[in-house]
């Protein structure tokens, strides 16, 4: 979650400075748009606009962090664990069984599509409903 | 002697014992360097003649792609059959001096990058003309005869081209080793969906989309970069080029951002193709399961050592792009 408060933001139980990391990712990608891309030409300047673009993918992926969803992965497998990287691997298992039925995989779509969007209004929240 | 000179000499020589006549030979830039291969813009002098032309030769550690020889081959039957192509001046499979793999074609004009190519079509008003300029030379590229293409050429029975790509798709999520659950539902849609099958096999380009294009005062001038030619199903092609993700932004253009997609279909069909809707979205499908996969292998390349680019790295940020439009093409 952004934190603009005069204390700076906590991770976890450590207070840290103000700018956050959000903050921070959001100034540079800033400075490089509009400070470094227009003196530059070409590769270098494709690359300065990458990690400009990168930088807003982390500032957005900084202020989503807390947003895993656990429950519809959970129901969806019938199991528990709040290790979302195990759920997704085992997600990951059952979709390639050869004997992968189509109830399971039509059950399956809406929850790999919630996961997606999450994913994309990280990554490139532009490309959602266009 | 420095790379360079090296490297001059040896297309000098490949150019010499190609027949190509030639006294020297000048670089003078370097056109878009691809992930596979390093283009070069080079200026052959013979006597009071220079030719323009494009070396391309495969960069050190880059992944083996379809050898010059055939990539050759493949130009000289595309351009008989009348297809927008560049003039093959020689190929090898190991040059002079350096032992590089390389092909030298004539230079054609017209620029490749999307977004320049977008803005040339809109001032232009030809996007819709450049759709069908594809479209006609798409047909013709897929009426080449498959018997005269190298002998090395994966074949697979007609009936088997479908089923080949989703063992294939299986095998490149598997190889990637990401969980990937998005392409997993389309690899099962796809299995569950087969299309109909083409009259027979053709050559496919298997790359041709907005970039891989030459496009001179918004028209088509050339169609590039065909390592990745094989044979197939044609409407692999026509799906590629279509895809979502080769619009740049511009959504109601299927066609790379600029054109219709009846422009396309009107013109393959007048020039002799065959247009199969079931297969054109099954093959959209297919292509996007690709791409997906495609771009997170790009970013293992990076993760892995094996490239310093930080494009390659980024490409693991866009996987989302792709998994979300597939996901869409096959809500239940």
């Amino acid at each position: 979650m952004d934190d603009d408060g005069a204390v700076g933001a906590t991770y976890g139980q450590v207070m840290i400075d103000r700018p956050d990391a959000a903050q921070l990712l959001e100034a540079m990608a800033a400075t490089l748009t509009n400070q470094v891309m227009p003196s530059l030409d070409g590769g270098p300047k494709h690359s300065a606009r990458v990690v400009a673009n990168l930088c807003g993918i982390l500032a957005r992926e900084w202020n989503h962090r807390a947003d895993v969803p656990l429950a519809a992965l959970q129901a969806l497998l019938a199991r528990p664990g709040d290790d979302y990287a195990d759920l997704v691997a085992a997600l990951d298992r059952r979709l390639t069984d050869p004997e992968l039925s189509d109830d399971f995989a039509a059950a399956a779509h809406p929850v790999v599509m919630a996961e997606t969007e999450r994913r994309l209004a990280i990554d490139k929240p532009g490309y959602l409903d266009r | 002697m420095t790379a360079l000179d090296d490297t001059r000499s040896s297309l000098t020589e490949l150019l010499s014992t190609s027949g190509v006549p030639v006294s020297r030979v000048e670089i003078t830039g370097s056109a878009t360097l691809g992930a596979q291969r390093s283009s070069l813009f080079i200026n052959i002098y013979a006597g009071p003649n220079i030719t323009e032309a494009v070396a391309q030769i495969l960069a050190p550690g880059g992944r083996e792609v379809i050898a010059p020889e055939n990539d050759a081959a493949v130009l000289r039957l595309a351009r008989k059959a009348g297809a927008p192509v560049a003039h093959v001046l020689a190929a090898t499979n190991s040059a002079p001096v350096t032992g590089a793999q390389a092909i030298v074609v004539s230079r054609v004009a017209g620029e490749s990058i999307p977004r320049k190519i977008l803005r040339d079509a809109e001032e232009n008003g030809t996007g819709d003309e450049l759709a069908a300029d594809l479209g006609a030379g798409l047909a013709k590229a897929h009426a080449v005869p498959v018997a005269e293409l190298p002998a090395d050429f994966e074949r697979h029975e007609r009936g088997a081209i479908h089923q080949a790509y989703c063992a294939l798709m299986a095998q490149n999520v598997d190889e990637v080793g990401v969980p990937h659950p998005a392409a997993r539902l389309g690899i099962h849609w796809l299995r569950q969906h087969l299309p109909s099958l083409p009259s027979s096999p053709t050559l496919v380009h298997g790359d041709l989309r907005n970039g891989n294009i030459l496009v001179d005062r918004g028209r088509l001038s050339a169609m590039i970069d065909w390592e990745l030619a094989h044979i197939g199903d044609p409407m692999e092609d026509l799906a590629w080029l279509c895809l979502r993700t080769w619009r740049f932004g511009n959504e109601d253009r299927e066609v790379g951002g600029f054109g219709s997609l009846d422009s396309l279909r009107s013109a393959y069909e007048a020039a002799g193709g065959e247009w199969r809707e079931d297969a054109f979205r099954w093959w959209t499908v297919a292509r996007t399961v690709w791409w997906a996969s495609g771009l997170n292998r790009q970013a293992s390349a990076a993760l892995d050592g094996l490239s310093d680019s930080i494009v390659l790295a980024a490409s693991g940020r866009r996987v989302v792009e792709q998994d979300y439009d597939l996901l869409r093409l096959i809500t239940p």
